[in-house]
């Protein structure tokens, strides 16, 4: 039996020094990053910059030219079911044999779970995932007949079943509905903090990585740029944070008033109509300057409606990275 | 779940997968054909040529006959898409994600495409068999018919194997199927001229040449089992058809289709164990 150094502590995913050169052609590297059990790990870049490379590397499914790339403490290549024994994976619009049904594709792959032996404990599995994932009106009809949006409700679905510990999702909401992605925004939620699971998800959309996810691990061109908790990168990149507030318009004397606080390094107005939105960019945590904002504003007295973080920090904070690292080739 | 309870799985998988794709379905339509309709034909128009004695016999025409062509291309059409489809399609990539052994997977799409062969040539034994006793009443020495059923299965695993190797190595199934087609055709045409050529100067090169020929002995260990076991008059109508054996011993032809089958196997199991699992092609 072949053992894995894994501690409690140990990383789920950890990618050290890892290289993919295709002859001449050096597609990633070296990539260094690690995922802990329970995080929620959204893993951003723009196309072409290797996140499905490092996906497809962490499956086992392409081997690295250098490096080493571990899954549950075992390289999943040479170890593929140690390390895949209890992480799943959702491709992004997944390519399904066309004559199978839904209920075909996860009786396969329920198959290969030692928890579903018996045929009764693998239906009951395989309704309730077609049930959470909003299949089950569609169970018994063939995936080439299926929309794009049910044709990803069962990537993840294939994923789901059996509640793996880590889930790999490769653009889950792609092809879904507003109201489908808010559910499965959900469902991610629940299986982390039921299962404490570790999610680790590539995804092009900036506010469901920001809602969802814990962390981030930002790739461009190859080479990761940030990583870390979500708050932490969006300041690391951003140097500064954004405040939002909506007021009645506000008198030349009150803005004069906010700009001689230290922290605040510019005002600018959004836009106009009965109520007006102010921007405010802030040298420091929004948290500590909110109430003195407010209190310069109501003083003054105009109206405030609402005063909040700024909104989209993640995706600013992703153009921004990117922005720096234009032009720079690996 | 035990190793083989996965690939018993994929060998289902396979089978499932290779009847969806309807070239199967074809490939039974045309056995059907082959296995009827030259007994009609013979009996509609040559009763009077064939010698009565031959006709308790005359089953075994339709296997000499269809063997060496379509039953080596049966095996080439099979085999060289069970592997290169899947990356065509991209299918083998959510397959090979799970936790699984990749020689699970390369052994359960292999025999799973094998057995399809197997009910296809069993398909085609039992309407030879139907089809002399329909038209040339009963029939006799059936009991060679699984010794037969062993020589083609066995006989056809080298152009099968050949096949699944190329659709993994070239990982695109009409390239696969051109290139599997052109080693048949090729050694085919060269076996028959080396022949040729042999009885012409006598020279022992043109016979070893045509001896190791993957066809020569792919086609010889049926006619090299089954003959010897039949009446000398049967002859009078296997003229009609390839009955001659390139190879001079059957110890041979077993040695040559297991060196050419288990090399083919090998290299195709070993490049699939090795290499990255491509994405859709095209």
């Amino acid at each position: 039996m072949i053992k894995s150094h894994q501690t409690n502590s140990s990383p789920v995913i950890e990618f050290n020094k890892v290289t993919k050169d295709y002859g001449n052609n050096k597609i990633i590297g070296p990539v260094n990053f690690s995922i802990k059990k329970g995080e929620i790990v959204g893993f951003l870049g723009p196309n072409g910059s290797g996140k499905t490379t490092c996906i497809r590397l962490l499956l086992g499914l392409i081997k690295s030219t250098s490096g080493s790339v571990k899954v549950n403490g075992f390289n999943p290549v040479k170890n593929h079911v140690e390390a895949l024994k209890d992480l799943a994976y959702s491709p992004e619009l997944p390519n399904i044999q066309t004559f199978f049904s839904p209920r075909d594709l996860l009786n396969l792959v329920s198959h290969e779970l030692p928890q579903f032996k018996n045929k009764i404990s693998r239906n009951e599995e395989i309704n309730r995932i077609l049930e959470l994932v909003g299949l089950q009106e569609y169970s018994d009809i063939k995936v080439g007949k299926l929309s794009k949006g049910m044709i990803q409700r069962l990537s993840v679905a294939q994923a789901l079943i059996g509640s793996p510990q880590t889930l790999i999702l490769d653009e889950p909401m792609i092809g879904l509905d507003p109201a489908g992605s808010a559910h499965f925004r959900k469902v991610f939620q629940e299986y982390a903090k039921e299962s404490q699971g570790t999610v680790f998800m590539s995804s092009h959309i900036m506010s469901e990585v920001e809602s969802l996810c814990t962390s981030i691990v930002i790739i461009h061109r190859g080479k990761i740029l940030y990583q870390g908790p979500v708050n932490d990168v969006t300041q690391k990149v951003l140097n500064h944070s954004f405040i939002q507030m909506e007021t009645s318009p506000l008198k030349p004397k009150t803005i004069k008033q906010l700009e001689k606080i230290p922290e605040i390094i510019k005002i600018e107005t959004k836009h106009s109509s009965e109520s007006t939105v102010y921007e405010i960019t802030l040298q420091e945590n929004d948290r500590v300057i909110r109430p003195l904002i407010s209190e310069v504003i109501v003083k003054s007295g105009a109206k405030l409606y609402t005063i909040k973080q700024g909104e989209k920090m993640l995706e600013r904070a992703y153009i921004e990275a990117l922005k720096d690292k234009k032009g720079e080739k690996m | 779940m035990t190793r083989i309870q996965v690939i018993y799985t994929f060998i289902k998988y396979e089978i499932r997968r290779a009847i969806a794709r309807k070239k199967v379905l074809a490939l039974v339509a045309f056995t059907i054909l082959l296995g009827t309709v030259p007994y009609y034909a013979l009996s509609a128009a040559g009763t009077t040529l064939i010698p009565t004695s031959t006709y308790p016999h005359i089953w075994i025409v339709g296997l000499f006959a269809v063997g060496p062509l379509f039953l080596n291309f049966t095996a080439i059409l099979i085999a060289a898409g069970a592997m290169s489809e899947e990356y065509e399609q991209g299918t083998a990539e959510l397959l090979l994600s799970k936790p699984i052994r990749r020689s699970d997977y390369f052994i359960g799409k292999f025999l799973g495409g094998f057995l399809l062969f197997l009910a296809i040539l069993i398909l085609n034994i039992s309407l030879c068999v139907t089809s002399a006793f329909t038209f040339f009443g009963i029939q006799t020495n059936l009991q060679i018919i699984p010794g037969m059923f062993l020589a083609q299965s066995f006989s056809s695993l080298l152009f099968f194997s050949l096949a699944f190797m190329a659709g993994e190595l070239i990982r695109r199934s009409s390239l696969a199927y051109i290139f599997s087609s052109a080693v048949f055709f090729s050694s085919f045409i060269i076996s028959t001229f080396m022949g040729l050529i042999y009885s012409l100067t006598g020279k022992e090169i043109y016979r070893s040449i045509q001896i190791i020929l993957p066809t020569s002995s792919a086609n010889s260990l049926p006619i090299q089992y089954a003959l010897p076991q039949l009446p000398p008059d049967i002859n009078t109508i296997l003229r009609f058809v390839n009955t001659t054996s390139a190879v001079p011993t059957i110890e041979l032809s077993i040695q040559i289709l297991l060196v050419y089958t288990l090399l083919t196997i090998s290299i195709a199991f070993a490049y699939f164990l090795n290499t990255d699992i491509s994405r859709k092609l095209g």
